[in-house]
């Protein structure tokens, strides 16, 4: 019998169910993809479902602290997407596709 | 009541099918633009929950510069090579879906067995001027780590453009 109280009550855990479901989808395509671009959209996921949960939490606890980790969060995102579409820019002009496959034979 | 729930499963409905998509599509240049639409649903998640400024902030800095930055950069590449680029084996795969479908159903369960205080009682509410508070905590408590994060972009910013212009590295036969 599904408990339809718990249903409509939005509170904390419906949104921490929703950022592990898409934490776990982001996963799923840092594992099974090998086109490194579209692994890097797997990390952007992971991390949006972090912040997802760091904002339930704030919200739960009334405080702003996590706003801010969130705000952390989102700079290192992008610097971290710089730095692995740098990565894949530099795969490409030496194997001419970026599949993960390629970055065994990276030197230097 | 009944409108939050509606709005919220709505949302999540929509997020979680773009999320899907962009993570099922073949193409690479369709992912990206389904992880536009993604970030979007969670922007309105965060409205939904008081977090008004860091809604614009993902609206702003992950929907506009960094899927604009995937999408040029999608753009330097030949993407016909890249049509079939899922991991192979049958077996290698359902392990990789298997496990995260583990971690998946962990940490629901991990969730629904721990205590939810804000199904019993409204959660606190965070006041109207959030943004203004935002920034004085940023500049006061976490100045530290504001500077730092500064310093980071920059050092990223050098970074990014020597790994780019690389030819072969420390290993290369001139």
């Amino acid at each position: 019998m599904l408990n339809t109280e718990a249903l409509l009550n939005i509170g904390t855990n419906h949104y921490l169910f929703l950022s592990a479901i898409l934490f776990s989808m982001g996963m799923i395509a840092v594992l099974m993809r090998k086109n490194v671009i579209v692994m890097l959209m797997g990390i952007e996921l992971m991390l949006n479902a972090v912040n997802l949960s760091f904002i339930a939490f704030a919200r739960e606890s009334g405080q702003l602290s996590g706003h801010i980790m969130v705000f952390f969060v989102m700079t290192i995102a992008a610097a971290e997407a710089g730095v692995g579409l740098a990565l894949a820019v530099a795969i490409y002009k030496k194997f001419h596709e970026i599949n993960i496959r390629f970055f065994e034979h990276l030197r230097g | 009541m009944i409108y939050e729930a509606l709005g919220f499963y709505s949302l999540s409905l929509f997020i979680l099918f773009f999320a899907y998509k962009t993570i099922t599509v073949p193409n690479p240049v369709h992912s990206a633009l389904y992880l536009v639409l993604t970030m979007m649903g969670l922007a309105g998640t965060f409205f939904n929950l008081g977090a008004e400024f860091i809604a614009g902030v993902q609206l702003i800095v992950y929907a506009g510069a960094v899927m604009v930055l995937f999408v040029m950069v999608l753009m330097l590449f030949d993407l016909k090579a890249e049509l079939r680029s899922f991991s192979r084996g049958l077996l290698s795969g359902s392990l990789k879906v298997m496990a995260s479908a583990l971690l998946a159903g962990m940490a629901l369960g991990a969730i629904k067995n721990s205590v939810d205080p804000a199904g019993l009682q409204p959660p606190a509410e965070i006041s109207a001027n959030a943004t203004r508070q935002i920034g004085v905590l940023l500049y006061t408590q976490y100045l530290f780590a504001f500077e730092v994060l500064g310093v980071l972009l920059l050092v990223v910013a050098v970074g990014v453009v020597a790994v780019s212009r690389m030819k072969g590295g420390t290993h290369a036969k001139h």
